[in-house]
């Protein structure tokens, strides 16, 4: 019963009520095979744009580069400023900072617009991911800054991983030197079966989730992480088949960056 | 995808790509050297420029393979490089320059130099005056000759062809240079002292 007068000898329920919203019950993710269809081995499908947001004349407010990046349901974009004046200068080497946002809409759930540590810990992951494939030496006193927003997440290590896809993309396309583009992928152990490249669904039915980015060119790996519980055995297994899932998504960067320029 | 590129017309490459054997090449910019292979370090096409063919014997001199890119890259100010910046702060002892462009490619975003009055002139570095050298607000073309402290570049407008290029007099004219120490206001005929660039 609606009532405007607030009944201060008793607590008071809520004076509107809602029906709660119910959500369909999500399908088991590894019930019948996965729930897109994808071989347990097979990493999805991935698009990538450069210079979306370059400016159309050369002006200082506009990025250097920029890269879009979707991998199945996964958006990430990136903007390169630099090199630039950076703070700290070294007269020897440039430096290499990062900056990682979540959209308040990217996840399930709404998050904030302050930058929650969660996001300044995978800013840094990202600067150790990609750091050593860019040729500092080459930019005495300068700095280079990587500014990446997801659009939409899908998983949390393929979020990371297709981060580190798009500052690469992105980086090419700023001009920076680099000694390689930087690759990554993600799996997660679903049993006792590696899963390449899960989805938030499957990444919540997993005990373990892995993290590899490597340059294939040089045959380094940059940054590994890994989540959960395993054996020695395990992982190093599993480094392997997702080394062979990062030379594979690095084939597929390559031919969009080859695609900018023809 | 890392195998030798067959020496053909231009190709796309990506960063990390092999592009020849330091023995037989030189690496030109836009790639690095390591372990005696040549690799790629930008996206753009890979350009094999013609060795001169005078020498014939075995240790001539080898063609250079360089990566092109067609889009502008922004450029940071390296130790030799000849800028152009505007005068933004002065004391007596030094001038603040906002470096705008590296040779004829510009910057992204403007980067700090410092041109300290001993940098000014060849000659007489003692009795040099910084009013009469520069104004702020000034463009001028000056070398870089250290990379500096921790925040400016140092620069140097020793030479002659370096110093003032563009100034506007206080009645707000843009000035011609007379000599290499004065510029006239065409319309008032007033003076200002400045260190011009010689331009011609």
């Amino acid at each position: 019963m609606a009532s405007n007068v607030f009944d201060r000898r008793r607590i008071n329920g809520p004076q509107r009520s809602v029906e709660p919203l119910y959500t369909a019950k999500a399908a088991e993710p590894f019930a019948n095979g996965r729930l897109d269809g994808r071989a347990l081995d097979q990493v999805r499908p991935i698009f990538i744009k450069t210079g979306p947001l370059d400016a159309q004349s050369p002006s200082a407010s506009a990025p250097s580069g920029s890269a879009y990046y979707e991998q199945g349901k996964i958006r990430v974009s990136c903007a390169i400023y630099g090199p630039r004046q950076g703070r700290q200068s070294n007269a020897r080497m440039g430096s290499f900072d990062c900056d990682f946002k979540y959209a308040p809409f990217s996840c399930s759930w709404r998050l904030s617009h302050i930058k929650s540590s969660d996001e300044k810990e995978i800013a840094l992951m990202l600067e150790h991911a990609i750091g050593p494939a860019i040729r500092l030496e080459a930019y005495p006193k300068a700095s280079i800054d990587a500014f990446v927003t997801v659009i939409e997440s899908d998983g949390k290590a393929a979020t990371i991983a297709a981060a580190i896809n798009c500052i690469s993309a992105a980086l090419a396309d700023a001009g920076i030197e680099l000694y390689d583009s930087v690759a990554a992928c993600s799996m997660s152990m679903y049993g006792t079966q590696w899963v390449s490249d899960c989805s938030q669904a499957e990444e919540n039915a997993s005990t373990c989730s892995l993290l590899v980015s490597r340059m294939p060119s040089v045959d380094e790996i940059t940054y590994l992480l890994q989540h959960g519980k395993t054996t020695p055995e395990m992982t190093t297994q599993a480094i392997q088949a997702c080394s062979n899932d990062c030379t594979r998504v690095y084939a597929v960067i390559c031919r969009y960056l080859q695609a900018t320029l023809e | 995808m890392s195998n030798t590129i067959a020496a053909t017309a231009s190709v796309t490459v990506t960063p990390g790509r092999r592009l020849g054997v330091a023995q037989e090449h030189e690496a030109g910019s836009g790639t690095y050297v390591r372990n005696g292979i040549i690799y790629s370090s930008i996206l753009g096409t890979r350009v094999i420029s013609d060795s001169s063919s005078n020498n014939e014997s075995s240790a001539g001199p080898k063609a250079t393979i360089t990566v092109e890119r067609s889009n502008t890259k922004f450029a940071i100010p390296a130790i030799g490089s000849e800028i152009l910046g505007r005068v933004v702060r002065m004391n007596p002892r030094a001038a603040s320059v906002a470096i705008m462009m590296v040779g004829t490619t510009p910057c992204q975003e403007d980067f700090q130099g410092v041109v300290r009055v001993q940098d000014i002139r060849a000659t007489e570095k003692d009795l040099v005056q910084m009013i009469d050298s520069f104004r702020p607000g000034d463009i001028v073309r000056a070398e870089v000759i250290s990379l500096g402290d921790q925040r400016s570049y140092y620069l140097a407008t020793v030479k002659n062809e370096h110093g003032v290029v563009f100034a506007q007099s206080a009645d707000g004219n843009s000035m011609v240079p007379v000599s290499w120490e004065e510029m006239q206001d065409p319309k008032t005929l007033a003076v200002e002292k400045r260190k011009c660039a010689k331009t011609f």
